[in-house]
Formats: C-alpha cells, structure tokens, sequence
C-alpha cells in the first residue's frame, strides 16, 4: 500500500498577527494536518524572497508566508510592502511554471484561529494532489 | 537624423574646454560588424567615433567601473564623465541616480535618439547572412537595412534583424541628457510585451518545460551579472566571492556567508540563481538586453527580466528607469496595490 | 565548540498526550552540537527550572532551547532562568511545540516528528544568536506641550504638578484656545471662561512651566528622551511685563482689520489684546496689520503707552530647547463654511457656524451677550440650526462624526431661547448622539424645557430672499418638506484639525490618519501614543472629541510622558538593525521602508538609529545585498531554521 504524499510546507509567520492566530487556533484545540512548520519572523514585511525560493531549494513542496492585514500591522507597514514584494514573487514563479498552489500569502489576524485552521487545511489539500516539488529542489 | 558631425563636434568641444574626464562613445568594430566602445580622451580622437545601427552596448555599464576607480584614488577627478546613450542606456543612468549609486554631477549624458529604427541583434543577422561576413551596415529606403559584405550588398527588411527589444521599444530617445541628437519621436508599438505573452500564454507545464530547457544551459558563467550594470553589487548575494577570506576575517563573518547555492549548475540552482536576480531587477531592469547578448548560451534573459517590468507596471503603475526622483520599486507602495493573490 | 542543551516540557499531558516526548528529547541528543537534552513534566515550574539551571552550570551550556508552549507565555521565564545562571538572555530560545503542535494534531508519529523539526529549528536559530544587552539612553527631564488650549494647559499643569519642568509652546498670543472663546459649556451651562482662566493663571504662576506665547516649534531632531527642539519667539513689540492693559493703544491705532476671536464678527486694532483675561497679560502688535515698522510708518501707539510697554526694536527669536517627551494638544479648527457649496458658500453674514454663534451668546462678545443678527443687528425670531455640516458625508465632505455638534446645538438652541424668549428654534438633525454623563437629559431638557423643535432630516439649501434666508429641509419622520424662512442660520462645522497640523505633523514626523487628525499607535489600546516614540497627543488634535474627553486624554498623555520622565534611563530592546558598511552602497531603499524613519544616510552608508529601530526586518528584507539585518534573526540564521525545518 503506497504511502500517501504528505507535502511538506514551510511557513513564516508574522509574530504579531498571524503566529498568535496560530496559537489562538492551539489554544481553540483546532484540528489541523501536521504538514506545517512554522518558522517565526518579527513582520511579514521582513520575509525576503530570498527565503521563499531558498525553502523551495531545500525541498519544501510548499511555502506560505502570513502577516497582519493592511492597516493592521504591528510596525505599521511592513505588510505593505510585503505585499508588493511577494506580489512580484508570486508571478514570477508562476511565469516559470511553479505551481501556483506552492507558494502562497494569506493575511491573518491574531483573532483568526478558525481561518488559519482554514487556510492550513486549504493548503494542505491543494498540494496533496501535486505530489512533491522537484522543480527548485536541489537534489543530493 | 542624428548629424555624426555635430556629435563628434559637440564631443570635441567637450574635450578641448575639459568639461569632461572623458566621453565613452563607440566606434568602428575591429572583429567584424559591430562597433566597440571606445574612450575618447584626446582630441584627436574624436573622428573614430561612430553611431549606426550595431551600436548595442550599454555604455552606462562603464560608469560603475569609473566609480569603483575613483574609490581607489587618493585624489579623485570630480570632473564628470561624458557617456553617450541610445533611450534604454539612459534609463540604466536614470535608475543609478534613483539608487544614488552616481550624482549628476558624475556624469554629462550625450543622448542619442534611435528614431523610428533601433540596433541590430548580431544573433539574427548571422544566421540571415550564413556564412558572408558583413561589413557595413546602413539604412536602406523601405525601413530595410543595406549590409556591405565582401561579395556585395543585401537588403533585409529591418523587423528580421533589429533587436527585439527595438521591436517592442516605446521611447527611442533618451529620458535624461545633458544634450541630445536627433528627433523625440516615438516608434508605434502596439504591443510592447508581444515575446513575453508568447510565453505567458503557455500552459503551466508548457512553461516550465521552456524554461527548463532555457536554463538547462546555464552554465554559471554570471556573464549576465557582469554585463548588467544594475548588478553593481560588491558580492552577489547568491554568490559570495567578491571579499576575500583573510586572517582578519572574524569566524562571525565567515559563518554569516550563507551559502544560499550550490557552485554546480544544476538545474536548480541555475533556477534560483536567475529567480534571485530576477526579483532583485525588479523595478531596476530597464530592458537594455545586454544579459542575453552576453550569454554564451543563449538563454532569453531579458523575457524573464521583462515580465517583472510588465508587472511593475500593471499591478504598481510604476515605470521602471523614467524619473531619478522617484522611489524604488519595492521602497514605495500605494494602499491600492493589489491584494487578490491574498487569501 | 558550541554546548547547546535542550529541555522539552510534557506540560502535564498537554504535549506529552500527542507529542513522544522521550523520542524528541533522544532526536535531539544526537543533533550535532546538542550536549544536553532532558525532559520533564512542568519546566516552567521551579523544580524545572533548576533542572535547567544544574544542567547550564553541570554541562557548561552556552545556549538552551526549551521546547514547551508558546514564548508568549514563558520566554520571560526562562530568558530570566538563563540569566540567574550566568547566560545572557538571548542565549535562550523557545520551540513552540504545544500551540502550534501538540494542541493540533492528533496523529502521534507526526506531531511527534513535527515537534522535532520545530525544536531542531530553534536550536539552529540560537547558536548564532548574539549576546545582547538592552539598550539604555539618558534621559532630558523636561517637556514639552504644543498647543495652549484647554488640553494643552492640562497637560501642562499635570507634568508640572508631577515635578517636572515644561515647556508650554502656543502659537497666538494667548493660551486658552477655543474654549476660551466658548460662552457657556453643556451639560452644566457653566460659564466657560470662568472655569478655564483659573487654570490660565495657574499655568501663568507655575514656575515650572516656562509659557511660550506667538511662538511656533520650528524645527523638532533627536529622539525620545533626548529631543532637540527650535522654537521661533515671534516678537510682540510690548514688553508683557510692562504692560498693563489701559488699552490707551488701541484707542489711536488707525488700522482695523477682522478680529479672530470673534471669528470675524467685529475687528480688532493691529495692537490688540485677544480677549481681558489674555494670558500671558499683555497687549500684542500684529506685524501683519501694522503699516509698518522699518520704517516706522505710524508709530502712535508707542506714543501713548504711558508705561513705555511698547518695544519696536523687538526681534524675532529662535530658542533651542531639550526636552525628554513631547505632547502634540494642537486642537481643532471648524471646517470652513465657505466649503458649503449648498449652504451658500459662507456669503450670507446671518449664516454662522457654531464658534461665531457661541461669540454672539458670549456676554463679553460682540453683542454682549445678545443674540442679534450680524447683517442689521435685529433679534431673530427664527433660528434654524445645521446639525452635521461637513460631517457624516463622505461624498462632499467628510466622512466621519464631528461628536460634540449635537450636544453644542442642543445648547445653543437653548441659550438662543433662553435669550429670546419667544423665538423660535429648529434643529436638522440626522442622530442625536449625547452619550456622555449628563448629556442625554440635557438634549431632553432643549425639547422638553425649552421647546426646541428637532426636525430629522437634511438641509438640501440655503439662500438668501428678501432679508431672510430660505431654508429648504426635509422632515423624514413626517415624511414632509419643510421651508423655513429664517432670521438666522447655525450651522454645525465639521471639526477638523487645526490649520497647520500638516506641517507641523511633518516637522514631528508623526503620522496623520486617514482624515488628517494625528494618528494614535493603536486606536483602541494606545489612545494617547503616537507612533514616534516619546511624543504623545492629546485633545482635539487626534480626533474630535468635547472638554471632559479632551482633560482625561491631556492627562493620560502626561502620565505616559511621566513614565518616560521619571526614569533615569531609557531601556529599548536591542534586536535592531545593523549595517554591515562593507556591503552598503548608500541605494536608500531600506531608509524609505523603515516605519519608524531609524535609518538615515551618512557620508554614503546607512546609520541606524538604535533608540528609533524597532526591529521589524522590513529594510533587511528590501536591501538587495543584505547589507542591513536584524540582530537575532538575520537571513542566515532564516536559512538554518529552514534547513532544519525541512529535515535536512
């Protein structure tokens, strides 16, 4: 009986917003896939793509990257100009062929339990079916 | 028309009342063709000067060579250096200054209008010609070229051997010069984006199985890095070689070179290495082609360059390399930018 | 070599109940550069945490990790248990394995698994973590309060009551602001005058507070604890300490020009007093008005001023001040009535906006107190007041609630009635909103006591007829048209922030919101702050609001100015940005995107301010060449935590 794909799926949280939604969604006892793991920054606005196209290097079959909606953030605008930076990311890997599903940004608050829960799950269920990423994965 | 004579006067006179360190220009090929650049110091000089249609390299690339020179002088000349470019070399200039990599004042701009017309893609022109080996090239009457070779003269019709970035090039005049040569007129191009949506209109696996293909033959020759001169940087942030390990350097900076990829060109990594200078053009690349001169390979750079540029502009309005006072791409942002790609 | 140990808490059965913890604490043994690892059921507890301290002093452990709950909850802790034994505290690093794992997941083998790469993730990101101690400025133990209104003074008056100088900066002659100018305030109809000026004068004797009157902050550097500011003394040409008030000047002064205190009602001389009970107590000559002093064109005034009060020689003069905090009170100005295309574009003179209506109840007005008609000074028999003007009307105007209209023209159209006792009152009104103490029986009080008639509906337009202003209303509740041919128009201005408040936000680099009133740090937690650190708002300024809400935010913004006055030294967390020189080109970029302008370019390269920076990484993620990161959580330790995270 093959194993079912399970991908794995990198995620930078944004402290202020979307890792305490994440805890919330803990604290709530959510039930979400384990797929995930969570890597904590201070802003969404301090994600570089360097990061996203590095976790993808590394063999991550997906990548999601979540901050505080506009207006909301922690340092003001951060996200603001993370929405223009992963904007620009996101067509860029799509212009190459990456699966859009792979890499995606979501904007959750520190109140939004359900709808990381949410999000994760979408996530999770979208890659399943794409198998693993070989395209940026650097193969040993 | 851009009068040859007035240009070379114009540069002489420059020369003889030393308003300039020297003026970058180009002049006859020596291997062929195409024209080379040259660096006119003396007056004297000033007759090898040339301006026709192989006249394709960014000459704003040599500013960031004169800047890196005078950081090793004691003594620096602060007389600026005169620079004579085509519309997209002196968006390269204008994005310099946005970046304050030079002042205005480093720098004398002679601008050169390409009217209607533009410069040839050597690529395109050898394979037309096959083996003859040209010579000269001159306007011809019905938007044709006239290419001397030794058995005699052919006739080509411009659109199959222009570059393609003339093709799709909507201001064939310099943004910014301190003087400028010929008319402002602007070439009618329907669709500037034409070669990009060729590949935007493939299917997601139709794409990458291009791109693969392309970057497959990327050998890391960083040729297109080298060429750039946006890639001014002092090491390459994928490619950390430029400052060298010494006794001095701490275990704390030896530890924080992080090796983002592998050496080898595999096909990963060359992905990486291109996605990486792709986004860090965005907003920055103004489409000089150089990149895809250069490559030995022949990889289509500017089609992955481009596609930011069209970005920049649909989703921000931004216009890359137009106007010095203006904020970097990713500096700035509108709260309209869009925000549907988010869930 | 680097000794990290690693101490995973059970949390009860929290973590334990999903999460192997046996076969994490035996992972991590074996991850290179992990000397220690231990578990237990409750680390957080004091028998954990001295597992913690044994194992720091027994292994000689240079960094831990604790993989447990989620930092918010016990970073603190256990940075401070790393610190009792001797590590600096950022050598400490939680793993978040109950919240985002255990708490989550059901499936043993893979929260367990998960649980894992998070744990192995942090160790990654702290050994490379540096060794940081917060920062610490001294601090200047004065402040400063911009803007001499009710707020103002308030403010004023708590920092000095609190033992610390101020600087008090207004820019008119005298303080007092608007309320000053208020003839009677709702709900108690107290004279608004009489509770104001003994607060005027205490500000006037305090000796800790240094009054600035026709002065302007010019020029504001520096940052919180240690700001430097410039404030432009503009001359009076009177020497207030001479002066004393016969008011022979303004009787020879042949120039008459509008008079601001009465909002245009009468005028005033070029040499003038604002009001009797100015404070400071002096005349002032408006350069402006004045026909001249270089030459002396005129010079009468000088003439009789018998106490030789009068100075032309005065000069303007730019004083350089420090102080620690600073307090933005620079209030409200009403929304022009010249913006009301459909009111009459502010033309007609019966038609007032309630600052000159409130000068017309005024007994020291220019009626004295009577209500007369600006055009033939007739009593008016029918006055129709405006609620809303400007306001709640997000396709002309402005979109938002000016508050205190309903409750003023509730209480103008009683005063009107209480002056005319058989006029007639109507008010146009969308919502009555009186919630403060006091403030709906007072509305019940108009239409009860004082037979104000309330009409629910808009006013389409005004205009003038035959001496009277057409007034073309709706009353919804009727479901009718009204017109009213009335004697007098108020209407109720939009309040908007004080002309200037742009520049002078710019001059502060504090941020405006949305409609231009100052921008508070968090609009439901931080009501006071701005977001620049050590300035404060207060008042009218950040949002309108009336004089009980305007006293509480002026206290509230000297309290947290106290907080950072009281301290000998300022402690700022020191996980900011840090430029690596070799690498910065000067391109700017990261300068543009700090939130909190801490970056600014020196000789060619990026400097940071350390006090300013708060650590967001938004200019290490902009910066093309990582030539700025942020300490603890730079790109390459980004890097390892995805490695580890991904198993690798």
């Amino acid at each position: 009986m093959p194993e079912e794909f399970e991908p794995k799926i990198v995620a930078f949280l944004c402290k202020w917003c979307s890792s305490a939604g994440s805890d919330l969604a803990g604290v709530s006892r959510m039930e979400y896939p384990p797929n995930v793991i969570p890597i904590q920054v201070m802003c969404s606005g301090s994600v570089s793509p360097l990061y996203i196209f590095s976790a993808l290097n590394k063999g991550a079959d997906g990548v999601l990257v979540s901050g505080c909606h506009p207006g909301d953030c922690h340092y003001i605008k951060g996200n603001m100009y993370a929405r223009r930076r992963l904007a620009l990311v996101k067509k860029l890997l799509e212009y190459i062929g990456l699966e859009p599903e792979r890499f995606q940004v979501s904007w959750v608050s520190a109140a939004e339990g359900t709808k990381y829960t949410q999000i994760i799950k979408d996530l999770v269920k979208e890659l399943k079916p794409l198998g693993p990423q070989t395209k940026l994965r650097r193969n040993p | 028309m851009v009068n040859i004579d007035n240009l070379k006067e114009e540069v002489k006179k420059l020369i003889v009342d030393g308003k300039v360190k020297y003026i970058i220009g180009y002049e006859k090929g020596r291997n062929g063709l195409m024209s080379n650049p040259i660096f006119i110091r003396k007056p004297e000089d000033v007759e090898k000067l040339v301006w026709d249609h192989s006249c394709v390299y960014n000459l704003a690339k040599f500013l960031v060579d004169e800047k890196r020179r005078k950081a090793r002088e004691k003594q620096p000349d602060t007389k600026p250096v005169g620079v004579i470019v085509k519309g997209c070399d002196s968006r390269a200039i204008v994005v310099l200054l946005q970046e304050k990599f030079i002042t205005r004042n480093d720098v004398y701009i002679i601008g050169l209008s390409c009217e209607k017309t533009g410069v040839v893609d050597e690529r395109k022109l050898t394979k037309k010609l096959k083996q003859k080996i040209p010579e000269k090239i001159e306007a011809g009457e019905k938007d044709t070229f006239i290419i001397t070779a030794a058995d005699g003269k052919i006739e080509i019709p411009a659109e199959e051997i222009l570059a393609t970035r003339c093709l799709e090039c909507k201001a064939n005049f310099p943004v910014i010069y301190d003087v400028l040569f010929g008319e402002k007129t602007n070439r009618n191009v329907e669709n500037p984006y034409k070669t990009l949506e060729n590949i935007e209109s493939l299917p997601q696996e139709g794409k990458w199985k291009f791109w693969e293909e392309q970057l497959s033959r990327c050998i890391r020759c960083y040729a297109c890095r080298s060429a750039c001169p946006m890639c001014y940087c002092d090491e390459c942030v994928v490619d950390t070689i430029n400052f060298a390990v010494t006794a001095d350097t701490t275990a704390e900076e030896k530890a924080a070179k992080i090796k983002w990829l592998e050496k080898s060109p595999l096909s990963s990594e060359n992905f990486v290495y291109h996605l990486v200078r792709a986004i860090h053009l965005a907003g920055r690349c103004v489409d000089c082609g150089e990149c895809e001169r250069v490559c030995p390979v022949h990889i289509p750079l500017r089609l992955l360059n481009k596609k930011l540029e069209k970005e920049a502009k649909e989703l921000f309005g931004y216009e890359v390399g137009m106007d010095p006072s203006l904020p970097s791409l990713i500096s700035c942002f509108k709260d309209e930018d869009p925000q549907d790609f988010i869930r | 070599m680097k000794r990290t140990g690693v101490f995973i808490c059970h949390c009860g059965i929290n973590i334990a109940g999903t999460v192997d913890i046996k076969k994490v604490a035996a992972e991590l043994s074996c991850h290179p550069g992990v000397v220690h690892s231990e578990e237990y059921v409750y680390m957080c507890s004091d028998p954990g945490q001295n597992l913690i301290v044994q194992a720091i002093k027994e292994k000689k452990l240079d960094h831990i990790v604790v993989a447990c709950c989620s930092p918010t909850l016990h970073e603190t802790t256990f940075r401070n248990t790393a610190k009792s034994s001797g590590l600096n505290s950022f050598r400490c690093e939680i793993a978040n394995i109950r919240e985002q794992c255990s708490w989550v997941h059901k499936d043993m083998n893979k929260a367990t698994e998960k649980a894992i790469k998070i744990t192995k993730s942090a160790v990654e990101k702290v050994r490379r973590n540096e060794s940081l101690e917060p920062l610490s400025v001294p601090v200047t133990r004065k402040a400063l309060v911009i803007g001499g209104g009710i707020a103002g003074i308030q403010s004023a008056l708590d920092l000095a009551n609190s033992g610390f100088e101020v600087i008090l900066v207004e820019r008119s002659p005298s303080i007092g602001g608007h309320m000053i100018q208020l003839s009677e305030t709702f709900p108690t109809l107290d004279c608004s005058q009489c509770i104001l000026t003994p607060k005027m004068v205490e500000v006037s004797k305090y000796p800790k507070i240094k009054l600035m009157t026709y002065s302007e902050v010019q020029e504001v550097s520096g940052y919180v604890g240690n700001f430097k500011v410039k404030i432009l003394k503009k001359p009076t040409y009177v020497k207030a300490d001479k002066c004393n008030l016969c008011d022979e000047c303004t009787k020879v002064c042949p120039i008459l020009v509008p008079n601001e205190f009465d909002l245009g009602l009468t005028g005033r001389r070029a040499i003038y007093i604002p009001f009797p009970q100015a404070i400071p107590a002096s005349y002032t000559l408006d350069i402006k008005a004045c026909p001249g002093l270089l030459p002396i064109a005129c010079g009468k005034c000088f003439d009789v001023c018998k106490p030789r009060a009068i100075d032309y020689d005065m000069k303007p003069q730019v004083i350089e001040e420090e102080v620690g905090a600073i307090i933005v009170a620079t209030g409200y100005d009403l929304y022009d009535k010249e913006n009301m295309a459909e009111y009459g574009y502010g033309k007609y003179a019966d038609v007032l906006d309630g600052l000159q209506f409130e000068r017309l109840c005024s007994a020291s007005g220019p009626t004295k107190g009577k209500i007369l008609r600006p055009s033939d000074h007739k009593e008016p028999k029918e006055v129709v007041f405006i609620q809303c003007s400007g306001s709640r009307d997000p396709e002309q105007h402005y979109p938002y609630c000016s508050k205190i209209c309903c409750m003023y023209t509730a209480k103008h159209a009683m005063l009107y009635k209480h002056h005319v006792h058989d006029g007639q009152a109507y008010i146009f009104y969308i919502d009555i909103r009186s919630g403060g103490k006091g403030y709906e029986e007072f509305v019940q009080r108009a239409v009860e006591e004082d037979g104000v008639l309330y009409l629910r509906g808009k006013v389409s337009k005004i205009f003038e007829e035959k001496g009277k202003i057409k007034v073309w209303g709706v009353d919804t509740l009727t479901g009718k048209d009204i017109e009213i041919d009335a004697d007098m128009v108020v209407l109720a201005m939009a309040t908007r922030p004080s002309k200037g408040s742009e520049e002078l936000a710019k001059k502060l680099k504090i941020a405006l919101d949305k409609d231009g009133f100052l921008a508070e740090a968090h609009p439901k937690l931080r009501p006071v702050e701005s977001i620049t650190s050590g300035m404060f708002l207060a008042g009218a300024a950040q949002a309108p609001k009336d004089i009980p809400e305007a006293v509480a935010q002026a206290s509230g913004a000297a309290a947290k100015a106290v907080s950072i006055l009281s301290q000998e030294r300022l402690y700022h967390a020191p996980t900011v940005a840090k430029v690596n020189l070799n690498l910065c080109t000067g391109c700017g970029m990261c300068v543009q995107v700090c939130p909190y302008e801490a970056l600014s370019l020196k000789d060619g390269k990026v400097e940071v301010n350390d006090v300013l920076c708060e650590g967001c990484g938004t200019c290490s993620a902009t910066c093309l060449r990582a030539a700025i990161q942020v300490k603890n959580l730079t790109p390459h330790q980004v890097h390892e935590m995805i490695k580890a995270c991904l198993g690798g």
